[in-house]
């Protein structure tokens, strides 16, 4: 846990680290709850994504951002992006391949059934490509390098967001 | 005036007010709290209208996570000095914004009172048969999401391709090689 960000923007605060502490596993609940509930109550996919990467953000505000991100270094976004598109597009192809429409839940022969938890399975590839984007886009954000760079020279080549010339 | 409609017209003052605070005020910190009530005020709005998936999707990304990338965006810049609480107003962007207004406010008698039985969208056979045939054909209780994932589930593919589109691009101008 970093005392202060590469840019100094970073505070440590009791009281934020400890409200941060005990909303952010509710606000990471109610994400995936307005995720899998979408399809009997308000909410969905898009909506649920948001409230799961807003419980990052928050962690990231109370803890640092450097070391959220450390925490949340490897492929896990990306393949959530990736995965949760991926998973919305088969589910499409796949009623095309047993010779149905294209998204047409019944080709499954599940009947309504089906069709619900089919419906929740693209709720929540939805999910996982909005969260992990907002993600992404959030670290992008905190420590893009916004200079103007020259092709080819002075990139971020090693990943730890802070930009080639290390300020 | 029933309490609703009280209620509405306090929420639509608050939002109103919001806006142009977030235009007005000179200090971006102030101006960014301000675009979040206004955000939350449109949200309220939209629960007063009985559309709470709207309303949700207007609290997360309005009201919440746009004003986080806000935050995190003024961090990094500067700030324009002096005491002044108030932006000085350009006349000529001024004017182009009352004209934009005045053309939008004059298209608003002509739109169906709100909740009227006879406006298209109430009398259209596409949403008679969404009503009718959603949950028996679909299983899901709400019918927004029957439409968004399943009549409509292509156009919603489509969302989700620009929502990745929109994190690729961003990472190609921010010219990260490394997600998150």
């Amino acid at each position: 846990m970093s005392r202060s960000d590469s840019d100094g923007t970073y505070v440590e605060s009791t009281i934020i680290m400890t409200t941060v502490r005990v909303v952010a596993p509710f606000v990471f609940a109610y994400g995936l709850f307005v995720m899998f509930h979408g399809a009997d109550s308000a909410g969905g996919g898009f909506q649920g994504g948001v409230l799961v990467a807003a419980a990052v953000l928050l962690l990231a505000f109370a803890f640092g951002i450097d070391a959220t991100r450390v925490w949340l270094e490897g492929p896990l976004t990306r393949a959530a992006i990736t995965g949760g598109g991926a998973a919305f597009a088969f589910i499409g192809l796949g009623a095309v391949a047993l010779e149905g429409a294209f998204l047409e839940y019944a080709a499954y022969g599940y009947g309504s059934t089906g069709t619900k938890y089919g419906i929740e399975l693209v709720e929540l590839g939805i999910g996982a490509v909005v969260s992990g984007v907002l993600v992404g886009l959030f670290f992008s954000l905190a420590s893009g390098d916004f200079e103007p760079v020259a092709d080819g020279a002075d990139r971020d080549t090693d990943g730890d967001g802070t930009g080639g010339d290390g300020t | 005036m029933t309490t609703e409609s009280i209620a509405f017209t306090a929420i639509l003052v608050f939002t109103a007010f919001g806006a142009v605070a977030a235009i007005a005020l000179r200090d971006v910190l102030n101006a960014i709290v301000a675009f979040a009530s206004f955000s939350f005020g449109i949200s309220v709005a939209w629960v007063l209208l009985a559309a709470p998936d709207v309303a949700l999707t207007e609290a997360a990304v309005g009201a919440g996570i746009t004003t986080v990338f806000f935050l995190v965006t003024i961090a990094k810049t500067v700030r324009p000095g002096g005491d002044r609480l108030f932006e000085r107003i350009k006349w000529r962007p001024a004017a182009v914004v009352a004209v934009l207004v005045g053309t939008l406010l004059a298209t608003v008698g002509s739109l169906p009172a709100v909740g009227a039985a006879d406006s298209p969208v109430a009398t259209s056979p596409v949403t008679a048969y969404y009503l009718d045939n959603a949950y028996t054909e679909t299983g899901v209780e709400n019918a927004v999401t029957a439409v968004l994932a399943a009549y409509r589930g292509f156009d919603t593919l489509g969302e989700a391709t620009v929502v990745i589109a929109a994190g690729v691009a961003v990472l190609l101008v921010l010219r990260q090689e490394a997600y998150v």
